[in-house]
């Protein structure tokens, strides 16, 4: 029997256990296609929920000063006609200094603090100092508020003062601001995909892979099968090998169904943020970049079922597993988190950043950007890492006592008794 | 690795031979663990050879390094003229290897599991269907052969995986405690399995630690203890050798030797 027909008969009896696995089915396939623009959809309508409200909480604020004049003055501009001027609400108090406005501001009796302070010269001109506490949402919004309000009337005040000197707007207006966006409605969808899709599919790689990896290793330990693959009539090469692709394969299938799902749902998704806005941005996946992102998120897909059966062949439970694999997968996320900042461009340098690249390349795929050097130099890390991990993968399962679940230890302690020599003797290997 | 005949001893030799064979552990807590020490035994066909010994004797040990899953740390072991270290995929295709640590896999039915031993290893394609047909006809496996393996009592399983053991029709069946776990009935209906196996030509080394059960099915027994072999016969040599009838007596004999009156 051909060396490849095992493998696909390994693979087959892999994949048919992995897919009756409720957990996997969850991270593989619910997840990424309904649970995760679901959770999105949610966030953003809650985010938008909670934004509305606060729109229509009423602000409690103060007036104080030693002028009466002036106090009465700026309740004035506040009282004006204005939507945002209806929103205050004066807090009838004891009449009160700096300080105990300041207190009552502090234990959250009031939003906001007015006090008004004459100055010397010109004359009519005062000063407003507003008193806020930044932590607490409702007395930001009330200093945004006011802010506005008096904003408005300073306008309002130089309008009315260049007209009083004979001045048409024509002369000191100056110049017009007229705002024109070049960037055409799908190049926008891009752009917003763009930051968000990379992100999500490689989060969903490592979620498709993180079950998987420990079900397949440790869940088998847990299980009692694992020597049982073991004394098949194969070569455990093979048998580890067809694990490693079930996993990858299970982990890049999660990739591909997320980045299809939410470049059909980041409309719907993204609708309770943006309201009529939306329908400035269309969402689609170009076709010319589809062959990219299968390599590249492939490619990923590889590494990180590697990386995270590095991990987990060390557990003897499932339990043991996810605690083993835990830090491999934080540690997968946070360089995918670079294509957060629009501006930042694939280079050399992050070319040969593992999962960072590879998030940069998707990105710049799905806006239709290609730096094709970078790229090719981006695959050529991402398959010179995944060889390393087999290559170290080969090395961890060649060791009896990692292969039968005797070595009691974690990858980083065979790292440093195997292969750095410390404390070479080896221990724990009883049956 | 080559499984070329060239490499194979002659075929008239016992299907499995064992000279010298150790195993040593080291442990942190206990030091170095001589698991198996200088162990030498053979096999012959149609025969059930038993490795009769105490919890920890050694047994498994023995077994697994015959199964290739672990590696002696001395001597050699042939199966079918196939080295344990050199040609372990050899060995492993020659030989059916059924214990407690080699459990089914559970998300699987009993039908697939059969299919997946037949094809992973080496029924050839044309004849998968109906071998595992055979088998589930000969183990009575019908009634819940489309059943997952994970709903099934351990009765079933223990007959499925006799059934998948034998799937590939090896001439060597390792049995390592097999009814451990089962009741009365079940493990009586697993020992006739076994010994129809024999009848039909298999050579099948049977690891107990329950006496009656070697006394029973055995064709010849090796008595171990401490990783080493005290005795190696027939029942009857045993006796002999020890003066004792009773397998539990004889036993007691050769790990617990009467100090020489004076």
């Amino acid at each position: 029997m051909s060396g490849g027909r095992e493998v696909w008969i390994l693979l087959r009896r892999e994949l048919r256990a992995a897919l009756r696995e409720r957990s996997v089915v969850l991270s593989t396939i619910v997840m990424p296609v309904l649970l995760y623009p679901l959770l999105l959809w949610l966030a953003f309508s809650i985010g938008s929920f909670v934004q509305g409200q606060q729109e229509r909480q009423r602000s409690r604020l103060v007036v104080l000063g030693d002028s009466p004049e002036l106090v009465e003055s700026v309740a004035e501009i506040l009282r004006g006609g204005s939507e945002s001027g209806q929103q205050l609400e004066w807090v009838d108090g004891p009449e009160a200094d700096h300080e105990s406005a300041r207190e009552r501001v502090a234990a959250g009796e009031l939003d906001l603090a007015v006090m008004v302070f004459p100055v010397e010269a010109p004359a009519g001109n005062y000063r407003v100092e507003l008193l806020w506490d930044t932590t607490v949402g409702r007395s930001a919004k009330a200093r945004d508020r006011v802010e506005d309000l008096l904003s408005d009337h300073r306008g309002q005040r130089i309008e009315e003062e260049v007209e009083r000197l004979g001045i048409g707007p024509e002369t000191w207006l100056g110049f017009e601001i007229e705002r024109r966006n070049l960037a055409t409605r799908s190049e926008m969808g891009a752009f917003v995909l763009g930051l968000m899709a990379p992100l999500f599919t490689i989060l969903m790689i490592a979620v498709g892979c993180f079950y998987t990896a420990i079900d397949t290793t440790a869940g088998e330990r847990e299980r009692s099968t694992w020597e049982t693959s073991l004394t098949l009539a194969v070569s455990r090469d093979r048998v580890v090998l067809a694990k490693f692709l079930t996993v990858a394969l299970l982990g890049w299938t999660a990739g591909l169904l997320n980045l299809v799902a939410l470049s059909v749902s980041l409309r719907a998704i993204l609708a309770p943020a943006l309201g009529a806005s939306q329908m400035m941005l269309q969402f689609s996946l170009p076709w010319r970049a589809l062959p990219l992102l299968f390599l590249a998120s492939a490619l990923l897909a590889l590494f990180i079922a590697a990386g995270m059966m590095l991990f987990a062949a060390f557990a003897r439970t499932f339990k043991e597993g996810q605690s083993m694999v835990t830090p491999f997968y934080l540690l997968c996320l946070l360089p995918a988190m670079v294509v957060q900042a629009p501006d930042l461009e694939l280079t050399a340098g992050w070319a040969l950043v593992p999962i960072a690249n590879v998030a940069l390349v998707l990105r710049d795929a799905i806006t239709g950007t290609y730096h094709w050097p970078w790229i090719g130099l981006t695959l050529a890390v991402e398959v010179a890492t995944v060889l390393a991990c087999l290559a170290l993968a080969r090395r961890v399962m060649a060791d009896e006592n990692v292969m039968t679940g005797a070595f009691e230890g974690s990858f980083a302690q065979f790292v440093r008794r195997e292969l750095l020599g410390h404390g070479r003797e080896r221990s724990g290997e009883s049956p | 690795m080559s499984t070329t005949p060239s490499d194979r001893s002659d075929c008239a030799e016992p299907p499995v031979r064992v000279s010298g064979l150790s195993k040593l552990f080291v442990d942190e807590g206990r030091g170095e663990v001589r698991a198996v020490d200088d162990v030498s035994f053979e096999c012959r066909v149609g025969e059930i050879f038993g490795l009769l010994g105490a919890n920890g004797a050694g047994k498994t040990t023995t077994l697994r390094m015959l199964s290739t899953v672990l590696a002696p740390t001395g001597g050699k072991a042939l199966v079918r003229g196939f080295e344990v270290r050199q040609n372990p995929e050899a060995v492993r295709r020659n030989l059916g290897f059924f214990s407690a640590s080699t459990a089914l896999y559970p998300r699987l039915t009993a039908r697939e599991t059969l299919t997946f031993f037949a094809r992973i290893n080496g029924v050839e394609e044309p004849r998968v269907e109906s071998r595992v047909e055979e088998l589930i006809r000969r183990f009575g496996i019908g009634e819940y052969a489309d059943a997952r393996v994970e709903k099934l009592s351990s009765g079933m399983k223990q007959k499925v995986s006799l059934a998948r053991t034998v799937a590939h029709d090896p001439p060597i069946l390792i049995f390592d405690e097999p009814t451990v776990g089962l009741d009365v009935l079940a493990a009586l209906d697993l020992q006739g399995l076994i010994a129809e196996l024999r009848d039909e030509g298999k050579t099948i080394l049977f690891s107990t630690h329950i006496m009656s059960e070697a006394e029973r099915l055995c064709d010849r027994i090796a008595i171990i203890h401490r990783g080493r072999i005290l005795a190696c016969g027939k029942l009857e040599e045993l006796r002999t050798a020890t003066g004792e009838h009773y397998l539990e007596d004889i036993f007691v004999a050769l790990v617990q030797p009467r100090p020489a009156s004076p």
